[in-house]
């Protein structure tokens, strides 16, 4: 048996290194999982509630919103609440992406500089940990659907391909935002300032729909990427087929970030080191 | 002695020899050589005197830094290697390249086996966690399985000496009960090439002793050992050949006691 020969050399520009990173990374399961148990262990320690801060901080929102902002809808408020909740938890789960995306490398540097793993291992464990705090904040969108008797329809099922996607996305957009901020440090600042007004921007807490006629508000949300990755998540949830537009619209973004990812990624790769 | 004297280099550097048959573990560099980019506003002061490892473009402004150049060795298994140098000499960044961390922006580095890097003793732990958990971290780190890490935690346990601070967080430790562990687990798994930073010779006496030991045990399984170090005593117990590195190239190799004395000679 011979045993694999590992070369380093110059890579000035490799983008076929990062599918290999993103496959070696995929590899290291059990390594990432275990820190990301860690990271949220450690989030929450010496908390009283602990973990129970996740379920409480995101009712707090959806009540709080549900209450001031519903009589702004037409929406009857039962119906504006589910609708709320469902939005805001997909929201957080994508906007959590791309602000821990800023700083995926940054935070692992003293492993990036001892370890050499790959550097997809971090974005991984990044994911990991904002799925867990998804997953929570679906079990308790479901359970307000559930108080209020609304009933998931036969649709709802179109909302998991949309998620998986959605999933693929934040795998590229952690990972370009790390690369770049990595090198860029003024780009974090600048990504936090796009990601407060992306809240408004973004129907969380007005409903598309009723803003359908032209005007500035219209425009930018058909711009934003989140609102088209709302609409293919939540739309299937709220009992209906989401707008084949957002489909197109995610589908031609995702290519566009895989495309960014390597070019990225691959003059970045053989550099990050560097940058820490 | 000169820099054709290396151990093991070929003769004929400008040729690339072939990458060796078989299953036996070496590592090789051929002319390695790092360049760090600089892209802040760093500006020529006007000195009389350049280091020639600063690489300034036409504006006088820095562009970068050449840490390493021209660095070309061969190990085989058993080869104890020790690099020695000045502070800021390249030795540590020369460690993190052979360990895979940074790679090459000039020359190629070649190897078979696995390695096992200490090349800081502050990183690669998880600060807030147990030095259980360390353990575990650093060993799916390193690529073993559950099974393997439960496997070798008793050992692991037992040459740490740190009994049941090792369920305590980590950043209670002190700098030589980190260094005790994070020695016990890189060792704990019989790794092939192990790359050893100047770190080691922070630990007391005793400890010293029985990593010395534990290396020892390691090369004569036909590891590969890299040390760097300024301790006289560590580098003559542990290595068999030297490196000098001046300002990033080889200014000596050969037989390690040979090349101590004339970089100890040069210090005078």
């Amino acid at each position: 048996m011979t045993r694999p020969v590992r070369i380093s050399t110059t890579d000035r520009f490799n983008p076929m290194i990062v599918l290999t990173d993103l496959v070696d990374g995929a590899k290291r399961v059990h390594l990432w999982l275990a820190f990301a148990s860690d990271e949220i262990q450690n989030r929450y320690r010496r908390s009283k509630l602990g973990l129970a801060w996740i379920v409480l901080s995101y009712l707090i929102f959806v009540a709080t919103i549900s209450i001031f902002f519903g009589t702004f809808s037409d929406l009857d408020h039962n119906r504006f609440t589910i609708y709320v909740a469902i939005n805001f938890a997909i929201f957080t789960f994508l906007l959590g992406n791309i602000t821990d995306g800023c700083a995926v490398f940054r935070v692992a540097r003293t492993w990036i500089s001892s370890v050499p793993l790959p550097h997809s291992t971090h974005i991984y464990k990044s994911i990991a940990r904002s799925l867990f705090v998804f997953t929570i904040n679906m079990i308790v969108a479901m359970t307000i659907f559930f108080l209020y008797g609304y009933k998931l329809e036969l649709v709802a099922w179109e909302a998991i391909p949309a998620f998986l996607l959605l999933l693929v996305d934040a795998v590229f957009v952690q990972m370009i935002l790390g690369y770049i901020t990595a090198r860029f440090r003024d780009i974090e600042h600048l990504i936090q300032s796009i990601t407060r007004i992306l809240f408004f921007t973004t129907p969380v807490l007005w409903v598309r729909d009723e803003h359908v006629s032209r005007g500035m508000r219209s425009t930018v949300s058909e711009l934003n990427p989140m609102t088209h990755a709302l609409e293919i998540f939540s739309a299937p949830i709220l009992g209906r087929h989401a707008d084949p537009h957002s489909w197109m619209f995610i589908l031609y973004m995702s290519v566009a970030l895989f495309v960014i990812a390597l070019v990225v990624g691959g003059y970045s790769h053989r550099r990050l080191p560097y940058w820490l | 002695m000169n820099k054709s004297d290396a151990p093991g280099t070929s003769p004929n550097a400008s040729g690339l020899p072939a990458i060796p048959e078989g299953d036996d573990i070496f590592l090789r560099a051929e002319n390695i050589g790092v360049k760090f980019e600089v892209s802040g506003n760093v500006r020529e002061q006007g000195l009389s005197e350049h280091d020639p490892r600063l690489i300034w473009n036409r504006r006088h402004q820095l562009r970068g830094v050449k840490a390493l150049s021209d660095i070309s060795f061969d190990l085989k298994k058993g080869d104890r290697l020790a690099i020695i140098g000045r502070n800021g000499s390249g030795k540590t960044t020369l460690l993190q390249t052979l360990a895979g961390i940074i790679s090459p922006s000039e020359g190629r580095l070649i190897s078979r086996g696995n390695i096992t890097s200490l090349i800081n003793i502050n990183i690669g732990i998880q600060a807030e966690a147990t030095g259980h958990r360390n353990i575990t971290l650093r060993g799916l780190a390193a690529g073993y399985s559950r099974k393997e890490i439960e496997e070798k935690r008793q050992g692991i346990a037992e040459f740490s000496e740190l009994g049941d601070f090792l369920n305590m967080p980590m950043d209670s430790y002190s700098a030589g009960m980190r260094m005790r562990l994070t020695f016990a687990i890189a060792t704990a798994f019989s790794p092939e090439i192990l790359i050893l930073d100047e770190w080691l010779s922070a630990g007391d006496v005793a400890f010293k002793k029985r990593a010395t030991d534990r290396m020892q045990e390691f090369v004569s399984q036909a590891g590969i050992l890299i040390l760097a170090s300024h301790s006289h005593k560590l580098i003559m117990d542990n290595c068999a050949t030297g490196i000098w590195l001046d300002g990033g190239r080889i200014r000596a190799a050969g037989p390690v006691a040979d090349v101590l004395k004339a970089y100890e000679e040069s210090m005078t």
